[in-house]
Formats: structure tokens, sequence, C-alpha cells
């Protein structure tokens, strides 16, 4: 297999990170936007502002499930053709009080007794969204904390933990243009990034930090390995994405949609912004660098 | 390979133990046909099996103060005020069975003289666990089997939410039984297999907490309607069981199941053969049994109501014809992934010596997942896209081993080799710790489906760290020595 050129001599550290650093910058844009208009990153799904969600395999037409739910408060109905007259409907109502939800609950299964229901009050979304962002908050500390332990040089750290914050937020601005919504799945799938994007950058950093030899040659060694690594992982991810896509999974293929996007940030973040840190690390600080710890290899 | 090889490597024990543990796990998942289906014992969750969840926030509240007053005229004058269960369940910190917000509630307290400190939306964990206790009877009363109902306690020991799951059951029919009160009815008995009616639940006004009488007689304190007073007298009277209570029991029968039988006390009978009561107490015996069974007709007295009022906070339902849909793709997404981590290995190394031990620990992997699985987890969609990750960082690990070894192409010397095998376990362990410290959170917090997805992360993690790599590493080591 040809590995694409990866040439890192030819870069300044500057140039490493500039093409990284206008897309990080661009994310947080769309990110603070959204936040202002929606109050969360991310635009939020029922799973934290609270509604009513109802997936239908039906050959009725948007028209007729309209007439069908005039007397519910109706927002959107999304869905995709399955080609042979059946499509699979996503039916989204906003919040009731309990006997809005249990009159809406059995007019859907009168007409459609195999719908998929999913319903979340408006407070216990507001739960749901403390607790998510707790979540987010207690994973990222906790990372930058094992990766400050793990080198103990505080700069590489740093650049392991920038890239993770970066690849989050690159891929919280990509959901936004993408119109993937923030779900409990979602959520999870961002945790997920969390562990992940630190995978190659600890790669690389153990390489760079730990092992003999010219910088940019380990750097090059390290970026084989990680490539590898991102690609089976690439593929397994996909795999479970085109599926459940297929199978309509709603909550598999938005992590595994979340996923890809993320991993794919993490390969720009890793080989360009955490190796041109490291760069500009390895020649301002080079005394430090080669009295630092050593492997045997 | 030679087969004193083969003998050798089963021998070490890194490799012995992935062998007797992917036994054990085989075992534990159980693969057996029944009525000519293929049947394991791995626990689905309720988007897989088909069945509905309901999540039920409790309408009330536990608050902390400090009070100038004493404690219970404060308790009491609350209690009016309210017009609300109000309980004092340990110093400084009662519970209010009435949902009253913050400011509101603030307000009233600085008004009675006293100072509201900690505010936290829910009811303490033995009033949650009587609620379940509650729900629990009334869904096996009515017959469905696979019923699992969970009060959610935090970290302080305060439940706001409980979860009801039952299996094969719409979301239509489970609201109906979340919110159908049972039936309660009081009897009297005119002969003796033969009771008269008396008396229906809907005019049980009050029903207090289980009381220990000075005697050591426990009991349980209820009250009646002016009009359920009348009833109650009038019928005490028309069936004799003033005059001669003994031959007259009482019994109280809910959902058509006689829950309490006694005699009318002899200054109880006096009374009513004068006037209505409304206040009165049902006597069950003294000690830890007594306490036992006014505990359980307390519950019954309030007629599978539940002590404290509740709203729906969430739910859902997915029926067994799209569980049975999702089952089949989630299965063909776990084949799929395996065969996308294959290809991609063979491209890059290109020798099947390297790419069969490979799969075959990712494979060992999940196994040994499953197996741990049927004890721990149940699998749910969440848990089952934790799964399909864990199989590809799974992977990328083992490409960061076989990479680390083979150095600069050369297959170095037994010494050197287990030097960079534990280098590249380090690599292994630092992002093992990352992904577990990511994911705990998660693990802790009760999330609903994200739980799973957690824990089948986590476990699969761990299980790459302490089991299966450490197994490849000296797998590959002897392949390559060849």
């Amino acid at each position: 297999m040809d590995f694409p050129k990866y040439n890192i001599r030819k870069f300044t550290p500057v140039q490493l990170i500039t093409i990284p650093m206008i897309i990080l910058v661009l994310a947080l844009v769309s990110v603070g936007i959204t936040w202002m208009a929606t109050g969360m990153p991310v635009t939020p799904g029922i799973d934290f502002s609270g509604g009513i969600g109802v997936t239908i395999g039906t050959s009725d037409s948007p028209e007729e499930i309209k007439e069908y739910f005039a007397a519910y408060p109706i927002e959107s109905i999304q869905g995709i053709d399955s080609g042979d007259g059946v499509s699979y409907l996503y039916l989204k109502f906003s919040t009731l009080d309990d006997t809005g939800y249990m009159a809406l609950v059995s007019h859907v299964s009168d007409r459609y007794p195999d719908a998929k229901i999913d319903l979340i009050g408006e407070s216990f979304g507001q739960t749901l969204q403390h607790q998510s962002a707790l979540a987010l908050l207690i994973s990222f500390i906790g990372m930058a904390i094992v990766v400050f332990v793990i080198f103990r040089t505080f700069i590489p750290s740093l650049a392991v933990v920038i890239s993770a914050f970066a690849d989050i937020a690159m891929t919280a601005g990509a959901m936004n243009v993408l119109g993937i919504p923030l779900s409990l799945g979602t959520t999870a799938a961002l945790l997920m990034l969390i562990g992940y994007s630190v995978d190659s950058d600890i790669l690389l950093t153990t390489r760079v930090l730990k092992r003999k030899g010219a910088f940019d040659e380990k750097i090059v060694g390290a970026f084989r390995t990680g490539l590898i690594m991102t690609t089976t992982t690439f593929g397994a991810i996909a795999a479970m994405g085109i599926v459940s896509y297929i199978g309509q999974i709603t909550i598999i293929w938005e992590i595994s949609a979340v996923l890809l996007i993320g991993l794919a940030f993490d390969v720009m973040n890793t080989w360009l912004t955490n190796a041109g840190i490291l760069k500009w690390y390895n020649t301002t600080e080079k005394g430090r660098f080669s009295s630092g710890k050593r492997g045997g290899a | 390979m030679e087969k004193n090889d083969i003998i050798e490597l089963v021998k070490d024990w890194r490799v012995a133990a992935l062998i007797i543990l992917v036994v054990l796990a085989v075992v534990a998942i159980y693969p057996h046909f029944e009525d000519g289906h293929l049947t394991t014992n791995i626990q689905y969750g309720l988007d897989l099996e088909g069945g509905s969840w309901t999540q039920l926030e409790f309408q009330a509240e536990t608050v902390t103060f400090v009070s100038d007053t004493p404690v219970d005229e404060f308790v009491t004058s609350l209690r009016e005020r309210l017009d609300a269960e109000v309980y004092l369940v340990s110093e400084g910190m009662i519970e209010i069975r009435k949902e009253v917000p913050e400011d509101e509630l603030r307000t009233i307290f600085t008004e009675e003289g006293a100072t509201l400190k900690e505010y936290y939306p829910g009811i303490m964990k033995d009033t949650a666990e009587q609620a379940k206790t509650i729900l629990e009877e009334k869904i096996n009363s009515l017959g469905t089997k696979d019923a699992k109902v969970y009060a959610i306690t935090g970290i302080n020991g305060i439940c706001r939410y409980m979860r009801i799951e039952l299996a094969g059951v719409s979301l239509n029919e489970a609201l109906e039984i979340v919110g159908k009160p049972g039936k309660f009815e009081i009897r009297i008995q005119t002969a003796t297999n033969e009771t008269e009616h008396v008396l229906w639940g809907d005019v049980v006004s009050s029903v207090q907490t289980p009381h220990m009488e000075p005697g050591g007689m426990w009991g349980v304190p209820f009250a009646l309607s002016t009009e359920g007073a009348e009833q109650f007298q009038q019928g005490a009277i028309t069936y004799g069981a003033t005059k001669d209570p003994n031959s007259h029991y009482l019994e109280m029968i809910l959902d058509g199941n006689v829950v309490y039988s006694a005699p009318l006390s002899p200054s109880l009978a006096g009374d009513l053969q004068v006037a209505p009561t409304r206040s009165m107490r049902a006597s069950t015996g003294a000690g830890e049994e007594g306490r036992e069974e006014a505990r359980m007709l307390e519950i019954h007295l309030r007629a599978g109501a539940l002590p404290v009022d509740v709203s729906i906070a969430g739910a859902g339902s997915v029926s067994s014809t799209l569980g049975a849909h999702f089952k089949l793709f989630c299965i063909l997404a776990g084949i799929f992934a395996l065969i996308a981590v294959a290809v991609a290995i063979f491209i890059r190394y290109r020798e099947p010596a390297i790419v069969l031990p490979m799969i075959g620990t990712n494979f060992s992997e999940i196994i040994i997942l499953l197996g741990i699985a049927t004890f721990i987890q149940q699998l749910d969609l969440a848990s089952i896209a934790g799964l399909i990750a864990v199989l590809g960082t799974g992977i990328d690990q083992l490409v960061i081993i076989t990479d680390e070894v083979l150095h600069e192409g050369k297959v170095p010397s037994p010494n050197l080799y287990l030097k960079r095998l534990t280098r590249a376990l380090g690599i292994i362990m630092a992002s093992a710790a990352t992904v577990i410290i990511a994911m705990l959170p998660l693990a802790v917090m009760d999330l609903s489906s994200l739980r799973g997805f957690a824990i089948i992360t986590i476990l699969g993690v761990v299980i790459g760290v302490v089991v299966t790599r450490p197994a490849y590493g000296r797998i590959i080591m002897a392949i390559l020595s060849k």
C-alpha cells in the first residue's frame, strides 16, 4: 500500500498548524452561533429539548399523516424512501402534558401498531442536558489529567489536550453543518472521541519522546502506524454506519457518523496540530528534549 | 509451526488465560438450539426484544433547613400550610410530598421562622423503594411478566425518577398499567363464608405511614371522608358488626384479594353505635412481623396509588417486529465491521500469518466480552455500538504492538522483543486509561441507555489490556521468530 506522502521536513511548525487552526476557528464560530440560537453547542434533538419522536414504516403520504395527527402539535416529518412504496418516517411532536402524551400514544398505536415511540418531557430533557454537559466536562478534565500524568512534560501533554479539544470542537461544528442533532447517542460518540483522539496522539508523543533517532523520521514512522490504526477503526465504524443506515437504526448510525467525522479530524489534528507543536517544541527546547527519557530500542 | 512450538505457546500463561476465558465465555453464552431456533444466554434490551419503558418523575422535594421554632411545631404548621404530607426524615431534613417550586418554598419557610438550605427535587430512598414495591405488586397482579422497576437514586441519596421496563408490552398498555389505580373495597362478614359490600377505596381520604402504639402494636392509621364514615357506620350497624364484632370480621380487598381481615375493636364498635368515625387505625400485630405487615397494609390501603404523585418524564417503545429487525441489522453490522477490519489489515500487512492471529484475537475479545455481559449487562442498541467501537480500537492496538516489535522491518532477538512489547503495552495502557476515564462519568451517571454503552466500552478496553493484547504479543512473537 502506498502511503500518502507525509513530508514533515518541508514545513515549519506554523505552516503545519495553520490549516487546523483556521478550521478550528470556523468550527467555534458555528458552535457559538448555534449556542446563541438554541442554548446548546449543537442543535439539540428531543433527548435534550424534550418532545416526542415517532418512527413509522408506512405507505401513507406526509399529507395523510399530517391530517391524521391534526389535533397534535406535529413539528416536522422527515424520512427516507425505501423504494418499494414503504417509507420510514420520523415524526416529531413538541411536548404535551401527561394526558396529552397518553392520548397521542394511543392515537399513534391505533393506526401504526409497530411504531417506535420516544418521549422526553421538557424537564427530563433538561436533566439529561445538565448531566451530559457534566459528563463531557468530567471526561475531558479526566483525560487531561491522565495525559499529564503519563508524559510529565508540559508542552507535549498540552499538545495532546489541544488536539483532543480541536477534534471535539470541529466535530461539533461539522454536526451543525450536516444537521446531525445532539442526542444521547451523539453525546456518547463525542465522549468516545475523547478516548479515541488521544490514541494516536499518545502513539506519536511516545515515539517522539521515548525513541532514539532523528525527529522527522520518528514522526514519519509513527505516521505509518497511526494511519493504519485509523484506517482499521474507520473501516469498522464505516461498516457499522452503512449497515445501520440501511436498517434505519438511528442511534447507531448517528454514533457512527459522529465517530467517522471525529476520526477524520483526528488524523489532521494528530499529524498537523500535535506534530506541529511537537516540532516547535523540539526545535526550541532541544537541550531538554535529548536529555529526556528514552526507550531502549 | 512445529507441534512442540504450539504446546510451548499454550503453556505460556498469557495465551493459556486467553484460551480459558474464551472457553468460559462460550459456556456462559451457551449457544444452543431450542425449538429449532438458535438461543443464547445473552440478555437483550427492550429496543431489541420489543417492549416499553416509562420514566416517572416524583412530584415532591426533599429539603434541608434550620428552624428557630421547635422542629415538631414547624413540621406540623408546614403540613397544614402546604396541605401536603410532610415528614421529618432526619435531623434538619424533610420530605415534602407535593411539588412546590423552590422560590415559593423558600418564602414559606421564612414566614414560618425557618431557613431553607438545600432543595432537591425528589424523595428519600425509602419512600422510593415503597413506590417501587407498589408498582411491582400492581404489575405482577396484572400478570405482566418480565417487568423491571428501578428507583434511580442519585449520589446524595435522593430519588427523583423511577423507571419501569416492560418487555413485550406496548407503551399504550404500559401507561394504562402505570396510571390506573387498583380497586380497593371494605366488606363485612355476615355469615361464615359470606360478606357484604360496605365501601369503595375512593372514600379513603388519607393513609399514614405505619405507626407503633405504646403497647408495641404496629398499625396503620387512615381516615375516611365524611360520606365514607357514614357508609362505614351504617354498614357496621346493619350487618351487626357493632353488636358482635368477633363474628363479623372486616375484610379489606384489593383487586379481588383479601389483604386484611380483623374484627372491630370493642371501643370502636361502641363509638360507631353512636356516631360515624372518620379516623381509624388498622392494627397488624407486634414485633418485626407486625411492622412488615403494616408496611404492606399501607400500600394496599393506598389501593396501588403511589405515596407521591408522579408525572411522565419520558417514555419509549419498540414493537417486537421492529426489535427483531434491529437485531438482524446489528448482527450484520458486527459481521461487516469484522470484514472491514480484516480487509484493512490485510492490505497493510499482506501476510496471513499476521492477519489471522490479529482477527482471531479480536474475535476472541468480542466473545469474552459477550460472555461477561451475560452476567452484568443487557445488550441494547447503544451497547452494541459500543461493542463494535471496541472491535475498532482493539485492532488499533494490535497494530501498535505489531509495528512496535517489527520496528525497522527486522524481527528482533527475544530480549529486545520483550522490551519493545513492554513499550507497546505502555502506549496501550495509556490510551486505555484515557478511554476508561472518558467513559467513567457515563457509567456512573444514569443517562438511560448510555450506561450500557459506557460499561461495554470500559469492559472491552479492560479485557483487551489485561488479557487479549498480552496474549497476542506472545503469539505474534512465536509466529515471527519462524
